[in-house]
């Protein structure tokens, strides 16, 4: 007989630690449980790494992005917030944008891009931070956009 | 050695570069379009960086981003796989100008040999038999009839700047080429972005034998024997196998010969496919050469023992050939297969799809190289490889039989794949004698 409480507090400790494959054998009675959708071994269907840690939008908080517009980096490079360490930074928390405005600089190969916002509206949020190296497609910052 | 590496490709090259990149304890990049975002060699490298989207223009063969890649991830040098960028003087030279080596040849060789017509001028300076050509390009149509009336038909029409079997047109008679000659300019400038081109005579009934060869910086040149590859269709290889079914002791060791002289001459160093036509006498003659890894160089690696993407890479990290030419023996016989996503019945049709069943053969002396597995997605937007599949065993008949086997194994559902035709080969009379040619494919099928 299999005791649904004993696979329940396993099943509550794999999530605690974070484990994908549990087995235990006791006495006779073998437990195997195993998380996730049914991939090939050795090929995990986590997300893929970038450069540093991406800023994931935690899912806690994905109702308060509803109607964000994301403003996506165009190119690989290095995220920098100002033109120089010098200026202050083109936008922050805030700021209002029209699609011209520059949001950042993303610099690649010792040239310094500057990024337009390409929608008008108000900086909400930033998701990455001054020298972050970024990615094609990777979210910047979001934008509540003018109605 | 370099600490990090950062693979310029995708799909099966990309898996092989980041499987010898981990042997040798390099941390491996790998640059992904969005397209290609959910697929699984990506997790086995220690980074991936997402250059673009789905459309190889502006990922793939985005060489600043990729560049920009590199630099983000600090990286040590680029492999560029095959296609793509691998044969791109400019991306070497940008590679190497950001001071990241690039896992290939110096630009100045790739230049020299990208140019078929000055490739030709090299060989025969090293006194490599060439097809009979015009030595130079054709200025003029009446200039082309002319050569064209003097040397015979059938005559080949073929682009200076093209290569792998692209830019190429076969002629029949003065009334073909003049219609052809125009349209094959302007097919050149658009593909290769220089019109020039040259004739060249038809070498019927040959065999398309190639060497693979190994040079370092230090000007060591080695050769790796030969891959016969007839088996073509319309200039895209379907089977290759080593040793050349084809060819006597002593014309092996000389057109083995012949090809590291012509890498000698070029100053070619790190991998190189050198290709040759042979003639039914046995009488060879230079095609092109070829400055990258090429898709079938599991055959060689099998019948050698060598892994010729790690040497490569040592190449490029400054190490020199530690073997000698006399040390690298020739043992059994291996045959690939190219499984590719394409319908043989219906004119090699592609067919991207997803793939629901993909249970790949095995056994003795086996090799799958493949990044496809069950629910993965061929993109219409890459080439239609699915995968590469090598036996090797001791004897031609062996290695048939086995072949025949695996491919009999071999279930990818439901697309339609080239097994079928692959099952039809080995079962033809004239490929289990050897007994074939460049037109063997399109005149059987």
């Amino acid at each position: 007989m299999v005791d649904i409480e004993r696979v329940r507090e396993l099943a509550e400790l794999m999530d605690e630690h974070g484990l994908n494959e549990v087995r235990i054998r006791e006495g006779e009675t073998t437990i195997d449980l195993r998380k996730g959708s049914a991939v090939a071994p050795g090929y995990m269907a986590a997300p893929v790494a970038t450069p540093t840690p991406a800023a994931a939008v935690p899912a806690a908080e994905a109702d308060a992005d509803e109607g964000l517009v994301p403003i996506r980096c165009p190119m690989v490079g290095t995220f920098y917030t100002a033109s120089d360490p010098e200026s202050p930074p083109f936008v922050s928390i805030g700021s209002e944008v029209m699609p011209d405005s520059p949001v950042c600089i993303i610099e690649a190969m010792k040239v310094f891009n500057e990024i337009k916002a390409e929608v008008a509206g108000t900086i909400e949020r930033m998701l990455v931070q001054n020298e972050q190296a970024v990615e094609f497609g990777q979210p910047l910052m979001l934008v509540r956009p003018k109605s | 050695m370099f600490s990090r590496v950062l693979i310029a490709n995708r799909g099966e090259i990309a898996l092989r570069i980041l499987r010898a990149c981990k042997e040798l304890g390099i941390q491996t990049v790998c640059v992904f379009s969005e397209e290609d975002r959910e697929q699984p060699y990506l997790q086995l490298a220690d980074q991936a960086i997402c250059i673009g989207p789905a459309v190889a223009t502006e990922s793939y063969l985005k060489a600043d981003r990729i560049i920009a890649a590199a630099e983000v991830a600090n990286v040590d040098a680029i492999h560029p796989g095959y296609g793509f960028l691998a044969e791109n003087a400019h991306f070497a030279d940008a590679c190497r100008e950001s001071k990241i080596e690039f896992i290939g040849p110096s630009a100045e060789s790739m230049r020299l040999l990208g140019d078929k017509i000055q490739a030709k001028k090299l060989a025969k300076r090293a006194k490599v038999p060439t097809i009979p050509w015009t030595e130079g390009p054709v200025e003029n149509d009446d200039d082309a009839a002319k050569w064209a009336a003097k040397n015979g038909y059938p005559v080949m029409i073929k682009a200076a700047a093209g290569g792998g079997g692209r830019g190429i047109r076969l002629v029949h008679n003065e009334a073909a080429l003049r219609h052809n000659m125009p349209a094959a300019r302007a097919e050149a400038q658009t593909a290769f972005k220089d019109s020039a081109i040259y004739l060249e005579k038809l070498v019927e009934s040959a065999r398309h034998v190639e060497v693979q060869i190994m040079g370092d910086r230090a000007g060591n040149v080695l050769h790796f024997y030969e891959r016969d590859c007839s088996l073509q269709r319309r200039h895209q290889k379907l089977v290759e196998e080593s040793p050349s079914p084809g060819l006597d002791d002593r014309t092996r060791e000389e057109l083995c010969k012949a090809a590291v002289r012509v890498a000698r001459a070029a100053g070619y160093y790190s991998a190189g496919t050198v290709e040759f036509l042979v003639n039914p006498k046995g009488k060879f003659y230079l095609l092109e050469m070829n400055t990258r890894i090429q898709v079938e160089h599991p055959v060689t690696e099998l019948v050698t023992g060598y892994d010729l993407v790690q040497w490569q890479i040592r190449v490029a990290a400054g190490e020199t050939l530690s073997v000698k030419q006399r040390d690298i023996r020739h043992r059994g016989v291996a045959i690939e297969c190219r499984i590719n996503a394409e319908d043989p019945a219906n004119d090699f049709r592609p067919c991207p799809g997803k793939i629901e069943v993909f249970r790949p053969a095995g056994g003795l002396g086996v090799r799958v190289d493949t990044c496809v597995h069950a629910g993965a997605t061929i993109s219409p937007r890459y080439d239609s490889m699915i995968a590469k599949l090598i036996v090797h065993r001791s004897t031609r008949a062996e290695a048939v039989a086995c072949m025949r086997r695996c491919l009999e194994e071999f279930t990818i559902e439901p697309i339609k794949t080239t097994l079928s035709i692959h099952r039809e080969i080995f079962n033809h009379s004239s490929f289990l004698k050897g007994d074939v040619d460049t037109g063997f494919i399109e005149r059987t099928w």
